[in-house]
């Protein structure tokens, strides 16, 4: 793509120009060092105009009905005045690094609005890259005037735990199923979870529903919550029927209200602060680090003897390593 | 010699012939994952329970009639409707006059969606796929002196099923003609909407209902008229396999008639005014033998309900030659396929025909190429001496077997779509849609790699495109049907429309019988719209979920060298971009074929890129709003229903206007060669017409986005 100067992406983002919005997404997600820089510029500028929105983070199972239940719930917001931006992580197949990217598909509504703003985006190859991208993306769309961010992820990996750390509410989206209530989510998934949401609770499902909710219920009794203040709620649902939406977006508006007169909402994001500098560090390491000449010769040689069982891997690492501080000694 | 020292010596004599290569070596595996050998012989059948069956008797296998052909050869029934009804009239009358027997009405996609033509959501599709009928008076000009006492009509609709067949009903009781002598079919098959074509309205519970009504009324009112069309047509045409088209079809056959059971009805009631409708491809034997599997199976299924009636378990059907596989390169060789297609429906025992005219892959059928598709069918039974044998192939070791085959693996997915729950669990679980897209995505691959060889595809290429008559639908039908139907609007007592239509609403609300509720709402003038909203305001519009099955396309081409070239070509672009490629792929309109999107979409993320898809029915508004928003490098467009001179255009505009004129417009689909100047000089980069080979495409776009 060609370059403007950062100027053109401020401008653009706080006039609320959808392209250049969409533009500037593109740069934050970009893989060159130089628009990175760039994209780094524009961030910087940009936060001022930040911290004013609610905002959302949003797991589930694949088939848990996520954006299905994001388009109620958004459609719900533009009713009463909002102005909507979802940030959509989609998995990149790894065989080719190509990806699908099918969440407006179910979100009609949505995305034919013009004061909402859907963007999806593929994981891509990069290590740790999603955590920074999806953050700055997050800023830029506050500072185009969204004042809800949701961030949909799919609820199996990592992903949740990164996103939960950048947003001020996590919601758990899982359906009734039949035994096995896991349903495969991590456990470590619903630990980090404010609410959970029964979703599909219609029809012949409805009992079920409640059944697992009172199972949920019983079962986030046993964790220790993150605040003294906030024990999260199981919540029933039907994002087809619209039924339950408006209680979700209810008991979001009550964790923010409780959580900003006790102070902790102003705390976790100041720790969320924290924890993104560690992480740009650590994003600037890893950048620093793969990117030597001297590692980048080195590395596919010593990876392929460890594959093929030539080089113990702890004795490779090591090595790979030394040569970091033979570096830095010359 | 007996049978085993006869096989024996044709093992030597094989083996010498292919000189020490094993016969095996000639087996070939089928799509459906049936193995053939070269040579089929009396053990090879014994004690197949599908054989040694008599025509006309349980379970069906030779044929539901004891005569078939003999006694009375089957209906050439051809499907066509375009542009106003007037104009769909004309040709009709003319297609009689030449010797076809019932008529089988194609509606306009705004029709299927229950929008009137003066709808915005429907710009591009007014009188494009089908004829646009608005009201009971359009639907008396398309059936002016066609006398619907006697004449069979055939009615594609299944998402405006309602007001479409109560127009029907309302138009030939002003012909005079009473209900109970009206003879025909309604498709009337909403589940494989859900899969396949995308033309329903409501969600699938109250979607259900409709066709359990009108089952209903039609068992107490219209003894002579059939009910639904269970059709596998639109499934095999996504892609699936003979297989898979079987068992989804009578797995949705299965589901009406618990439907209509759950309703009270018994079961001899209705279920002899069930119907079929099968697509025949260009496996010839296989499709043969696929109806003869279909007639046992639901002979099968049926008598689980223990029907009085033999009729209730006899499956009927009728059928079409498949339009995927018409080409439009060397667009004359579609002649040829259609004729063998033919011939196999034929072989196959079907009861009625439709062969698609050659240049359906191009556009809409002219007057010529309607003419040679059904004289292709009028020369195979008055010509060719077929018809005097009831089964000709019964018996045959190798039909048999496949029979049987098909019984036993169409009879595993049944059995699959029971364990979910029956078929309407199973398509709101996807597991029916994932099957076909795989399908879908191999048979591509295969044609793409010249596995299955398509003549003037991916073989015997010539360089020009022969066909320069198309019939083409002038754009001024949307504005004469819009005149037309404010005309309608004054004249009409507007009181008693409003309270036909409220009474609609109320019987969706509380229950009754919603056939019953919209005859009157059509006698009183009110339109297709009109009656749609009236339920829509309790039912809903029903919003598809779309999935996308990744890696079938590159598991099917294996480790080809194409394949990783342009896998190759992305990850340098990534590298030199700082991302992959992304393309959007849409579909605007009411077009809901959306299987060509699908695969596109599937096979360029095998590729490497990243691949947007749209919602449906998108508007040229939305698609480009959705192109700005994920910031694509290149929009495909997909149209396989005539919209494309003006959604294509107006999308490029839309574009321009929020600041997207860096983001390219490719189409692809069912376009005219003809077509092609237009739209290069709307400002579109590239045409994929049928046929295009994937890899070459994908190796397109990228020297598209490549070029600034």
């Amino acid at each position: 793509m060609s370059l403007k100067d950062a100027e053109w992406y401020v401008q653009g983002v706080l006039e609320q120009d959808r392209k250049i919005l969409a533009k500037t997404i593109t740069l934050i997600e970009s893989s060159l060092p130089a628009h990175q820089e760039l994209g780094q510029a524009v961030v910087d500028r940009l936060l001022p105009h930040t911290g004013e929105s609610v905002r959302v983070g949003i797991t589930g199972v694949p088939g848990a009905g996520k954006s299905t239940f994001i388009e109620s719930l958004g459609v719900m917001l533009l009713e009463t005045g909002h102005r909507v931006a979802v940030l959509a992580v989609d998995p990149s197949s790894t065989r080719s690094g190509g990806s699908i990217l099918a969440d407006k598909t179910r979100m009609e509504r949505l995305s034919a609005s013009d004061v909402a703003f859907i963007r999806p985006s593929p994981s891509g190859g990069t290590l740790g890259g999603v955590a920074r991208k999806t953050r700055e993306t997050m800023l830029v769309c506050e500072a185009a005037g969204f004042d809800v961010v949701i961030i949909e992820t799919v609820g199996v990996g990592q992903s949740e735990t990164t996103v939960s750390s950048m947003v001020d509410f996590f919601l758990v989206l899982l359906i009734p199923g039949g035994g096995d209530e896991l349903q495969g989510i991590k456990k470590g998934v619903i630990e980090i979870a404010d609410v959970i949401a029964i979703n599909k609770a219609d029809g012949d499902n409805i009992e079920k529903a409640e059944k697992a909710r009172k199972e949920y219920e019983t079962a986030l009794h046993l964790l220790t919550p993150a605040s003294s203040n906030w024990i999260p709620p199981v919540l029933t649902c039907s994002a087809i029927e619209m039924t339950g939406i408006k209680e979700v977006w209810d008991t979001i508006l009550e964790h923010r209200n409780k959580l900003t007169g006790t102070g902790e909402l102003r705390e976790i994001r100041q720790k969320q602060s924290l924890d993104w500098m560690l992480s740009i560090i650590d994003d600037g390491i890893r950048d620093w680090f793969y990117g030597k000449p001297e590692v980048k010769k080195k590395l596919p040689k010593i990876s392929l003897e460890v594959e093929k069982g030539l080089k113990e891997p702890t004795i490779a690492a090591r090595e790979i390593l030394f040569t970091l501080r033979k570096e830095n000694k010359d | 010699m007996s049978e085993h020292q006869g096989k024996k010596k044709w093992l030597e004599l094989a083996e010498k012939e292919l000189r020490g290569k094993p016969v095996e070596s000639l087996n070939w595996k089928t799509p459906e994952g049936i193995e053939v050998k070269p040579l089929y012989t009396a053990e090879d059948i014994e004690g197949l329970e599908c054989v040694n069956t008599i025509p006309g008797v349980s379970p069906y296998v030779r044929g539901p009639k004891a005569t078939m052909y003999a006694g009375r050869p089957w209906t050439i029934r051809q499907y066509a409707g375009f542009s106003t009804a007037k104009e769909s009239n004309e040709f009709y009358r003319k297609n009689l006059a030449a010797g076809q027997k019932g008529l089988s009405v194609a509606f306009d996609l705004a029709t299927h969606r229950g929008y009137d033509s003066d709808h915005p959501r429907v710009v591009g599709d007014v009188g494009k796929a089908g004829v646009a009928v608005d009201s009971v008076e359009d639907m008396k000009i398309l059936f002016d002196r066609i006398p619907l006492g006697e004449m069979s009509v055939s009615m594609t609709m299944n998402g405006a099923v309602l007001p479409i067949l109560a127009g029907y009903i309302v138009a030939a009781e002003e012909q005079g003609v009473s209900q109970d002598k009206l003879a025909g079919t309604i498709q009337n098959d909403i589940l494989k909407e859900y899969l396949t074509r995308n033309t329903y309205i409501y969600p699938p519970e109250p979607s259900m209902r409709i066709v359990s009504d009108i089952i209903e009324y039609c068992s107490k009112n219209m003894p002579k008229y059939n009910t639904v069309s269970i059709s596998g047509y639109h499934i095999m045409e996504a892609g699936a396999n003979s297989v898979l088209q079987t068992a989804f079809t009578l797995a949705d056959g299965l589901e009406y008639v618990k439907a209509a059971l759950a309703k009270g009805l018994d079961i001899d009631d209705f279920a002899p005014r069930l119907s079929f409708f099968f697509g025949i491809g260009m496996n010839f034997f296989m499709d043969i033998a696929m109806l003869r599997a279909a007639r046992f199976l639901w002979a099968e299924i049926m008598s689980r309900f223990n029907p009085k009636k033999p009729q209730s378990s006899m499956l009927r059907t009728h059928c079409q030659t498949s339009g995927w596989s018409l080409t439009q390169q060397d667009p004359y060789n579609n002649i040829i396929r259609t004729t063998l297609e033919c011939l196999s429906a034929v072989l196959g025992g079907t009861q009625s025909l439709h062969t698609n005219s050659f240049d359906e892959a191009i556009g809409l059928p002219t007057d010529f190429s309607a003419r040679i598709a059904r004289n292709t069918q009028i020369i195979v039974q008055e010509e060719s001496q077929i018809c005097h044998v009831v089964d000709p192939l019964g018996g045959s070791y190798y039909v048999e077997y496949l029979t049987n085959s098909i019984v036993e693996e169409a009879r595993k997915i049944m059995k699959e779509i029971e364990d979910l729950g029956g078929m309407a669990k199973a398509i709101e679980m996807g597991m029916p849609k994932r099957m076909i897209e795989e399908s879908a995505a191999r048979k591509q691959a295969r044609i793409d790699m010249g596995k299955d060889v398509i003549v003037g595809v991916n073989k015997y290429t010539i360089e020009e495109d022969l066909i320069d008559d198309i019939r083409e639908v002038p754009a001024t039908v949307r504005d004469e049907q819009v005149a037309r139907l404010k005309e309608i609007k004054s004249k009409r007592d507007n009181d008693a429309v409003k309270k036909a239509l409220d009474a609609i609403t109320k019987c969706a609300e509380s229950g009754g019988n919603l056939l019953e509720a919209c005859i009157p709402a059509m006698r009183a003038r009110a339109t297709v719209g009109e009656v749609t909203e009236a339920m829509e305001k309790v039912f809903g519009r029903f919003v598809a979920t779309t999935q996308c099955i990744s890696g079938a396309f590159s598991s099917e081409y294996g480790d080809s060298e194409i394949i990783k070239s342009i896998q190759k070509r992305t990850e340098e672009f990534m590298n030199r971009e700082g991302r992959r490629p992304r393309i959007l792929v849409t579909k605007m309109g009411q077009d809901g074929h959306d299987r060509g999107m699908k695969v596109i979409a599937t096979a360029f993320a095998d590729l490497g890129f990243d691949v947007d898809i749209s919602p449906m029915f998108q508007t040229p508004e939305e698609a480009a709003k959705m192109a700005i928003e994920n910031d694509v490098h290149v929009v495909g467009a997909s149209s396989l229903a005539a919209g494309h001179k003006t959604l294509v255009p107006q999308l490029i505009e839309n574009l321009k206007r929020m600041g997207g004129e860096d983001i390219k417009v490719v189409a692809g689909g069912v376009i005219p060669p003809q077509d092609y100047q237009y739209l290069y000089d709307a400002g579109v980069a590239g045409v994929f017409g049928p046929g295009s080979v994937i890899a070459d495409t994908a190796n397109r776009v990228l020297n598209l986005i490549e070029q600034k």
